[in-house]
């Protein structure tokens, strides 16, 4: 699964920590979602979508 | 507002932390070598020392890590996780090293509390974890299973057919040990987790 959360994360100028911060997850597990060596649970993805005011499948799409 | 790069280690920092390293390091060194007649090891104590000097050696990390850089793991992880790789290795060296210290029943009694302790110390590990250092962790879990079922079943086969024996149950558990560190480490990668 392919997201844009690098590009998301950049354009408001924040660090993996401060989003890991806001998602309750570790830096580690923000690094994966960027890298595409982790796809998120339902809830995270939806929680996601939250903290970037966003519709999931602007987010997210499939490979 | 955090910026978007996230902060790197001082020098200072770094270069305490590979003073801290080197002095673990010889500290678990003098423990292993100094204190016994390594050259008389069978090969079962032998692997059992490896795996408790790659247990404590990466607890020692792990613990300067969740010192150093602790927002790169979900809060109190990073002190859990070095507990129980320093609980690991302890309890590998223990049969091996602690007659020499106390007597066997003594030894026993003492591992059988820092199991219960180390269970407790995962089971509060897998309550605080995030999602994906739980994935991690069924996988290293399933991948280990899959593997250590598979080496039993054959060395149990080989047994079986006359073609080998001997091996200790002490033995048994070096090698499940070994399996699991590798299946640990293949699924530690995988997430990007080194």
């Amino acid at each position: 699964m392919n997201n844009r959360l690098k590009v998301l994360r950049a354009e408001r100028d924040w660090s993996q920590a401060h989003l890991a911060e806001l998602l309750g997850v570790s830096r580690q597990t923000v690094n994966a979602l960027e890298t595409g060596r982790y796809d998120p649970s339902l809830p995270l993805a939806f929680k996601i979508a939250r903290i970037f005011e966003q519709p999931i499948e602007s987010i997210f799409s499939e490979d | 507002m955090s910026s978007v790069e996230d902060p790197k280690m001082s020098w200072p920092v770094r270069i305490g932390g590979l003073l801290f390293l080197g002095l673990a390091g010889a500290g678990v060194g003098y423990l292993v070598g100094g204190r016994m007649e390594v050259e008389d090891l069978r090969w079962d104590d032998a692997l059992a020392l490896v795996i408790a000097a790659l247990l404590l050696t990466t607890g020692v990390i792990m613990a300067a890590m969740a010192v150093l850089r602790s927002s790169t793991l979900p809060p109190a992880c990073g002190p859990l996780q070095a507990l129980v790789m320093l609980i690991a290795g302890v309890l590998m060296i223990a049969p091996i090293w602690g007659p020499n210290l106390a007597s066997p029943d003594v030894v026993f009694i003492g591992l059988v509390l820092l199991s219960i302790i180390q269970s407790v110390a995962n089971l509060m590990l897998w309550r605080r974890a995030d999602e994906m250092l739980r994935r991690v962790m069924v996988e290293t879990s399933a991948l280990a299973f899959w593997a250590s079922q598979m080496a039993l079943f054959l060395y149990a086969a080989a047994e079986r057919l006359g073609l080998t024996g001997g091996v200790s149950a002490w033995g048994m558990m070096g090698v499940l040990m070994t399996i699991y560190l590798l299946a640990s480490t293949v699924a530690s990668m995988r997430r990007g987790l080194h």
